[in-house]
C-alpha cells in the first residue's frame, strides 16, 4: 500500500487542496473528477502525458493521468477505474468522496511526453485512454495525423467515447471486447512505420503484447505507460534480460551473472563453441530483433554495429528482448 | 564475418601484421598439399594401420602442446594478464582433450598412440621448444603457426572420410577444428598485445617462419612411409 509520507511523493513539487468541482460517471466502473482551485485561479500547467499525486484522506497515495484539456487551466481533470482488487484507493475515490470535497494532490508530473513526430499511433486499453485524450488533442491541434486504437471489455465499460467521437484529424477504432475481440495488433504494429510514434498506456498484457510486436520497431519508437510495474519488471534483476528462441517462441530469462550460452545449453539448445571468450566467434548467432551489446574480441566494427549476428559466449543485450535464429 | 588473425586486443603486430598472413597462408596451402597428396597415396591402399601412422604424429603435437603451454604459462604467465593465463590454461585442457580422442582414433585403426615424440616429429617439437628458450612470446608464435596450418588438413581430411567411411576420424577432427579457431585467435591476441619492441616482432616473424617450413611435413605421404619403415 502506498501511504502518504514525504518519501512516497518522491521529488514532487508543491501540494494543492483542490476542490471537487466535479465527479461524475464517464463509464460503468469509472468516475471523472473536475479539481479547481477553491478560489479559482489558475493551476499550474502541464503537457499531455502528464500525471498528478493524489493524497487521499485515508493516507493512500494513488498516480492519475491528467486527461483534461490543457487550455482550460483553471481546472484538472482525471478519470478513476474502480479496481475489483482495490486496496482503498480508488474504492475510497468511487465511495467516498462527492463533489464539493477537498482533495490534496501534488505535481503534475510527466514521465510519458509526446515526443514531436510525424504521425502518432495511440493505443490504449481501458482506463489507459485517459493520458492518450490530451495527447491526441495535442497531435490534432498541431495537424499531425493520428490513429488511436481504443480497447475495452465492454462499450459501457469504455471511459470518454463521446469525446473521443468528437476528436478530429484521426482514425479511431473502438473495439469493445464482447464486440469485436481482442485489438488487432498485427494490422497496426506488424510493419514498422519510420515516421510514426506508438504511445501505449493499458493494463499489463496489452502492454507486453504490443512491445513485443514493436521488436520490428525501430528503437525509441514504442512509448509505454504501464499501470503499475510489470511483473517481468519486477521479477528482472538489474543486468538480466530476455532472448527468444524464434524457432520453438521458447523465451529464457538471463540472468546478469550468467552468459546466454550457459542459459540456452541449460535448456537444451546446442550452439557450437570453444573459447567462451569472446574470440574463436564458433557461437556466432544471428539476430533477428533486438539490441545486442557486444563484448567479443572478434566480430568486426561494421558486424558489431550492424547488430545482426552476435556472440552468446560473452556478448548481452542493451535491449529487454533479443530474438535469437534459434 | 568471422576471422580469427583479425582478432582485437593489442596493436603489437601491426607492422608485420601481412607478413605474417603470408606465412600463414603458406603453411596452410602447404599442408593442403600434402593431407591431400597422403589421401591420394592412401586411396591406393587404403590400410587403416597406414591412417593411424599419419595420425599419430597428429597426437604427438596434441600432447607436446600441452607440456608447452603449462611451460609457457609456468615461465611467462605472470607477465601476461590474468584473463590470457586462463585462456592458455583452457587451450592446455582442450590439447590433453584432443590428445585423448585422436589417442582413441588411433586406437581404433589398429595403431600405436605415440608417449614419445615419434622420430617424424622431432623436427617440429625440437623447434618449438627451442623458441620457449630464445623469447616469452617465440613459443607462442611457432605453435600459432603450426596450429593454423592444421587448418589445411581438415577438408581434405572429411573428404577422404565420406571416401573410406573413417567417421570417428572426421567426427574428432570436426571438434578439433572448432577449438582450432580459438587456440588459433588465442595465440594471435598474445602475440599483439604483448609484442612492443622491434626484436619482440624480429623472434615472432623467425619463430614463425621457421614452423612454416617444418609444419607441414609430416602430413605428407613420405613422412608416413619413413615412420612406417623405421
Amino acid at each position: 500500500m502506498t501511504t502518504f509520507d514525504s518519501r512516497s511523493l518522491g521529488q514532487a513539487s508543491e501540494l494543492f487542496d483542490l476542490t471537487i468541482a466535479e465527479l461524475r460517471p464517464a463509464a460503468e466502473g469509472v468516475v471523472s473528477l473536475e479539481l479547481r482551485a477553491p478560489d479559482g485561479a489558475d493551476l499550474p500547467g502541464w503537457q499531455p502525458g502528464a500525471h498528478i499525486d493524489v493524497l487521499l484522506p485515508n493516507g493512500i497515495v494513488r498516480q492519475y493521468s491528467l486527461c483534461g484539456d490543457i487550455s482550460e487551466s483553471d481546472r484538472w481533470r482525471i478519470g478513476v477505474l474502480r479496481e475489483p482488487a482495490s486496496r482503498g484507493g480508488s474504492s475510497y475515490i468511487h465511495e467516498q468522496l462527492r463533489q464539493g470535497d477537498t482533495l490534496t494532490v501534488a505535481g503534475p508530473r510527466n514521465n510519458f511526453r509526446l515526443v514531436e513526430a510525424d504521425r502518432y499511433l495511440f493505443i490504449a486499453g481501458g482506463i489507459g485512454i485517459t493520458p492518450m485524450l490530451p495527447m491526441i488533442r495535442a497531435a490534432a491541434a498541431q495537424g499531425k495525423p493520428w490513429t488511436l486504437l481504443y480497447g475495452g471489455r465492454s462499450r459501457r465499460s469504455m471511459a470518454f467515447l463521446d469525446e473521443i467521437t468528437g476528436l478530429s484529424g484521426g482514425e479511431t477504432h473502438i473495439v469493445p471486447q464482447d464486440e469485436l475481440g481482442l485489438l488487432d495488433l498485427q494490422k497496426f504494429l506488424g510493419q514498422h512505420r519510420a515516421d510514426t510514434l506508438v504511445y501505449c498506456c493499458g493494463p499489463g498484457p496489452l502492454i507486453d503484447a504490443v512491445e513485443a510486436k514493436c521488436q520490428v520497431w525501430r528503437s525509441g519508437a514504442l512509448h509505454l505507460e504501464r499501470f503499475a510495474p510489470s511483473d517481468k519488471a519486477a521479477r528482472k534483476e538489474k543486468g538480466s534480460f530476455e532472448v527468444e528462441l524464434a524457432r520453438s517462441g521458447q523465451r529464457l530469462v538471463i540472468p546478469p551473472y550468467r552468459s546466454i550460452l550457459d542459459v540456452l545449453q541449460e535448456n537444451g539448445c546446442k550452439v557450437t563453441n570453444s573459447c567462451c571468450a569472446g574470440i574463436c566467434g564458433t557461437c556466432l548467432v544471428k539476430v533477428l530483433s533486438g539490441v545486442p551489446d557486444h563484448n567479443d574480441d572478434v566480430l568486426s566494427i561494421e558486424d558489431q554495429e550492424a547488430g545482426e549476428v552476435m556472440l552468446v559466449c560473452v556478448s548481452r543485450s542493451k535491449s529487454d528482448l533479443l530474438v535469437l535464429d534459434l | 564475418m568471422v576471422d580469427v588473425r583479425r582478432v582485437r586486443g593489442g596493436d603489437g603486430l601491426a607492422e608485420i601484421n601481412d607478413e605474417l598472413d603470408q606465412i600463414l597462408d603458406s603453411v596452410v596451402e602447404n599442408t593442403r598439399l600434402a593431407t591431400e597428396s597422403f589421401f591420394a597415396s592412401y586411396d591406393k591402399n587404403p590400410d587403416p594401420k597406414v591412417l593411424a601412422a599419419w595420425l599419430a604424429p597428429r597426437a604427438w603435437r596434441e600432447i607436446d602442446y600441452v607440456f608447452l603451454l603449462n611451460e609457457q604459462i609456468r615461465r611467462y604467465g605472470l607477465e601476461f594478464e590474468r584473463k590470457h593465463i586462463t585462456l592458455l590454461a583452457k587451450q592446455s585442457f582442450q590439447e590433453a582433450e584432443h590428445y585423448e580422442i585422436v589417442g582413441k582414433a588411433i586406437e581404433s585403426l589398429g595403431g600405436k598412440v605415440p608417449t614419445s615424440v615419434p622420430p617424424e616429429a622431432k623436427p617440429w617439437s625440437d623447434f618449438l621448444w627451442d623458441c620457449l628458450e630464445r623469447h616469452p612470446l617465440a613459443a607462442i608464435a611457432a605453435w600459432n603457426c603450426s596450429e593454423t596450418s592444421a587448418s589445411g588438413s581438415f577438408e581434405p581430411t572429411f573428404k577422404a572420410g565420406e571416401r573410406h567411411d573413417f567417421a570417428e576420424v572426421v567426427r574428432v577432427y570436426k571438434q578439433i577444428e572448432t577449438d582450432e579457431k580459438f587456440h588459433v585467435g588465442l595465440g594471435r591476441q598474445v602475440l599483439a598485445a604483448y609484442a612492443k619492441t622491434d626484436h619482440d616482432r624480429d623472434e615472432i616473424l623467425r619463430a614463425m617462419r621457421g614452423m612454416r617450413d617444418i609444419a607441414w611435413k609430416t602430413f605428407t605421404p613420405e613422412s608416413v612411409a619413413q615412420a612406417r619403415s623405421a
